[in-house]
């Protein structure tokens, strides 16, 4: 029995009141002289009891004509089908046991006990009773169909281990809900076993699952103040350009114990061999930081491992892994005009510090050569009259295997010679000197595709803007069709374009790169503007040193087409498949460690570590959950979730509030006569 | 000249509450005894008085002085006056003065009333030169003042009225009994009393009386509470007489009251009636007319 408005149950307080009324108006009766209790006390005892049994019948009339006005609108309902099929304790019973293997579970002797308690269940299933098992971790797997065969249960039980996932219990109760679908007819249960992380519940998928025709129950298995420390997550500047490591690696570690504050060891270690050890005290219920930097890397990628010494039961977050690449700069050329300190601004951009990225040469146009281009991953043609046929012929080509190139077009380019040019992406026009042609001192550029992987710095901060720099002068260019228009002047003219996708990898900026067309080179904005135009022409992304179990890892392609494959930290490979120029797959980690991405010739490493919200052992009462998770009536009615049949099953389990008018009623007409009856006496 | 109580007959009689707050007992039977008196005048008893003589035909044998000579010279016939010694009679008050006497729902409690009425009867029989005697009684004799027309009888009866305190029990038989045995002349006996006891123990004692020749009338002093019990809210009564404590849901026994109440008065005026004994029952909220006019009429019968 429930109830769909049940807090007009409240109203039943009501009752109270004639009842506290009488007891105090007894308590206060007041003490009468009179003449003589002769006559009433010659009263018949038995006409007063009648009286007095008239009027407790009356008022136990009343408060349960109250009471059942109360009853009844508070809306009671059946919640066990009226069917005998569903209540009768004899009926075949349809149970599915959900159980946690979630990360979490490894506390201690916490899967045994699950186990002990799963076999338990199992033991108590009656022949005619069918069993299904689902295990659930971030994802939820149906482990058994329903099924009476007790051996092949405690088989499937017996093999579980725990994962390394987090917990979801969204996604468990909807395979539960499927699964007991399949019991149709019996008595249907739901066994849940789990440590009930608080952090597997999301509060906004608030829709309700189980039907209301289940029956529920859940095992605790949580420990009361868990004693665990943990590593939260490590962040890590995954790429060196140098042999010492100068990026920072810094390990959060985290003291779940909400009591007392604990010492922990923590130490970093690169191919297994120890690079750095802290002691750290991490306050009760909250975190703290251990820096490492300094250490030498080798060429290419490193197995990195943070560890920290604790004696919690849950040792899985005990360790935590990242990888480290260490690579070879990019090779930058500079075709310039042969003016002095023409690329003084560019080469400076570029070789400003000995951890940028980039290994910088410079060549005057005269000078360069079809082989000297092809060294290089990134050509910078700034502000060249012209280009030999054969390098301009070369560039082309070089284009299609992943050059990247910027030409700068400024005071010495013959816009003749480049509008010919038929696979420039810009039709260059006059020189446009804008105090004299605009009438006003500078323009500025005021609008950019704010999407674009080059203007992602300024995206970020506030404090580099790329409006502060004045143009004074640039050259007048026209996007062809198919190029795009990256950026503009505030007076609607591009500053930078790009050509078209079918001949990717080219990027015009329009002035020049000195202080006389422009004060630029002068701004905050000029570096980090430049160096994201070089990073995007040579297609260096930089990869993520670690991802947690479960998180899609994108593979991506390079301009050629092939074949991929991932091998697990246990040997295992498993193949992706072909992959075309430029396409992305994405992989899926099961189990935690280094993972190996085959893309062709080249092999990067990437690091799984489980999810560290597993370390925080919260737990949620099982009431509350089970509460989010089921529906009410009125929910299943609303949902639609009833047939024709169970409409009218629905609408006869809530027949009673008639009843309980009907019977108030009745009660009614009886407190009318017996009224009527006491005060014709009276 | 008559009195302003006189010229204006709805004050004729006096409001209790009224006579309560005048201290002097006689002056208040006076007020009230010569208020009645005058308005007599009007009313349908008139030609009694006390200075009244009857004249009877002369007989043989009546003494001559006794013939009144101016009749006979008006009419030649022989009457012979009769004195007014001959009509004197004794008047005896018995009045109850158990713990019941008491109450008072209002302003005036049934023993203040039955005090103005006791004294109104005396000094009303006393000024008509009839022997007029006092009993107090409740379980026991209390006090006896024996019927006498002596000079300070009245006030010796009134003092005595005033002087009384009721806290005891009612109990008619006894006193009753004793009065039998030790009443030897007639006379008119009034009892004024609440009658809280068993009409059987009132009945035997007063029929005993009756039998002996006396006229008696009983003066049924009730509070209007009493008699109409209108009390609303759930209670603990408290009996005066025995301090018994009783919770009581008016609600419930008002009904069952009035009909023992009822039943009981009943009962006593029939038996009383059949003993040709005058029952009155007075209301303290109403004034004192009614007991006079029942006396006066018993006081005519005996003449």
């Amino acid at each position: 029995m429930s109830f769909l408005n049940p807090f007009l149950l409240f109203g039943s307080l009501a009752l109270a009141i004639p009842i506290l009324i009488h007891l105090v108006r007894r308590e206060k009766s007041e003490i009468i002289p009179f003449s003589s209790l002769m006559f009433l006390l010659k009263v018949p005892k038995r006409s007063i009891r009648q009286q007095k049994i008239k009027n407790l019948l009356l008022m136990a009339l009343r408060l349960l004509i109250l009471a059942l006005l109360v009853g009844a609108f508070a809306r009671p309902y059946l919640t066990q089908p009226a069917k005998p099929a569903g209540n009768n304790a004899s009926a075949n019973r349809g149970v599915v046991l959900m159980l946690d293997n979630s990360y979490s579970m490894r506390y201690g002797n916490n899967f045994d006990r699950l186990k002990a308690e799963a076999q338990k269940r199992i033991d108590s299933m009656r022949a005619s009773d069918r069993m299904a098992i689902i295990a659930f971790n971030e994802n939820a797997t149906l482990l058994a169909r329903p099924t009476s065969d007790k051996n092949a249960l405690k088989a499937i039980v017996d093999t579980l281990e725990p994962s390394f996932s987090g917990t979801r219990y969204y996604e468990a109760f909807t395979l539960a809900d499927r699964a007991l679908s399949e019991f149709a007819g019996d008595q249907k249960q739901l066994v849940v076993i789990s440590d009930f992380q608080r952090n597997g519940w999301n509060r906004s998928s608030r829709e309700s699952i189980i039907g209301t025709d289940v029956k529920t129950e859940t095992v605790n298995l949580a420990v009361q103040n868990p004693n665990n420390v943990g590593i939260d997550s490590v962040s890590v500047d995954q790429t060196s350009f140098t042999r010492t490591y100068t990026g920072r690696v810094i390990a959060r570690i985290h003291n779940y114990r909400k009591d007392i504050p604990v010492d922990v060891q923590v130490s970093v270690a690169l191919n297994d061999k120890e690079m750095g050890r802290k002691t750290l005290t991490v306050s009760a219920n909250s975190s703290a930081l251990a820096e490492f930097t300094g250490f030498d890397l080798q060429l290419g990628f490193s197995k990195g491992r943070v560890h920290i010494d604790s004696n919690d039961p849950l040792k899985v977050d005990d360790d935590f892994l990242f990888a480290l690449e260490r690579r070879e700069k990019l090779k930058l050329l500079i075709v310039d005009a042969g003016k002095a300190k023409q690329s003084l601004y560019l080469r400076q951009a570029y070789t400003s510090s000995p951890d940028l990225p980039f290994e910088v040469s410079v060549l005057p146009a005269s000078a360069v050569t079809p082989e000297e281009v092809t060294n290089h991953e990134v050509v910078v043609i700034n502000d060249v009259p012209r280009l030999p046929d054969k390098v301009r012929d070369r560039l082309d080509d070089l284009r299609k295997t992943g050059q990247g190139q910027l030409i700068i077009l400024g005071e010495n380019a013959e816009p003749g010679w480049w509008n010919s040019y038929a696979k420039f992406p810009v039709k260059a026009g006059p020189r446009i000197f804008v105090a004299k042609d605009r009438g006003r001192p500078s323009v500025a550029l005021t609008t950019y595709d704010r999407n674009h992987s080059i203007f992602k710095p300024f995206e970020k901060s506030t404090r580099v803007v790329l409006n502060s720099a004045q143009f004074f002068a640039y050259m007048n260019v026209e996007a062809k069709p198919g190029a795009v228009v990256l950026a503009k002047y505030e007076d609607g003219s591009p500053v930078i374009v790009e050509s078209s996708k079918e001949d990717h990898g080219m990027l015009v900026f329009n002035s020049t790169i000195d202080s006389k067309w422009n004060d630029l080179p002068l701004k905050p904005s000029f570096l980090p503007l430049f160096h994201e135009m070089v990073r995007y022409l040579s297609r260096y992304n930089e990869n993520r040193s670690w991802y947690a179990l479960d998180e899609a890892i994108p593979v991506v392609a390079g301009l050629e087409s092939v074949a991929a494959a991932v091998i697990d930290p246990k040997g295992g490979r498993q193949a992706l498949g072909q992959l075309t120029a430029g396409q992305v797959k994405f992989f899926t980690p099961t189990i935690p460690g280094f993972h190996e991405l085959r893309v062709g010739p080249d092999t990067r490493l990437v690091a799984v570590n489980p999810p560290s919200s597993e370390g925080n052992l919260d737990t949620m009462p099982p009431e509350d959950l089970l509460a989010s998770v089921q529906r009410t009536q009125g929910e299943s009615q609303q949902a639609g979730l009833f047939g024709t049949e169970e409409k009218a099953e629905y609408a006869r389990r809530q027949m009673i509030w008639w009843y309980l008018l009907f019977i108030a009623l009745l009660a009614g007409i009886a407190e009318i006569y017996i009224a009527n009856q006491s005060y014709k006496a009276s | 000249m008559s009195t302003p109580v006189a010229e204006q007959p709805k004050n004729r009689f006096i409001d209790p509450k009224v006579l309560m707050k005048i201290q002097n007992l006689e002056l208040v039977a006076r007020s009230v005894v010569e208020g009645f008196v005058q308005g007599l005048h009007r009313s349908p008893y008139l030609g009694f008085s006390v200075d009244f003589a009857a004249y009877r035909q002369y007989m043989p044998g009546d003494e001559i002085r006794r013939i009144d000579w101016n009749v006979f010279s008006r009419s030649d016939k022989l009457y012979v006056k009769l004195y007014e010694g001959e009509t004197n009679t004794r008047v005896l008050v018995l009045l109850d003065i158990s713990g019941s006497m008491n109450y008072g729902s209002g302003d005036i409690k049934k023993i203040d009333y039955a005090r103005i009425v006791a004294a109104c009867l005396s000094y009303f029989a006393y000024h008509q030169r009839d022997g007029v005697g006092l009993l107090t009684f409740d379980s026991q004799i209390r006090s006896h003042v024996p019927p006498g027309r002596r000079r300070g009888q009245l006030l010796t009866i009134l003092s005595e009225i005033d002087r009384i305190q009721p806290s005891e029990l009612t109990e008619f038989r006894k006193p009753l009994r004793f009065l039998a045995e030790f009443l030897t002349r007639r006379g008119v006996i009034v009892l004024i009393s609440d009658l809280y006891d068993e009409p059987e123990n009132i009945l035997a004692g007063l029929k005993v009386l009756r039998s002996k020749g006396n006229d008696i009338i009983v003066f049924h002093i009730m509070d209007n509470f009493e008699l109409t019990f209108p009390f609303e809210d759930m209670a603990q009564f408290e009996d005066m007489e025995t301090k018994r404590k009783l919770h009581v849901i008016p609600e419930y026994l008002r009904n069952q009251y009035l009909v023992i109440l009822k039943d009981h008065m009943e009962r006593l005026r029939k038996e009383l009636s059949g003993s040709r004994i005058d029952y009155c029952l007075m209301d303290t909220s109403k004034p004192l007319d009614t007991g006079l006019f029942t006396y006066l009429a018993a006081r005519s019968k005996s003449i």
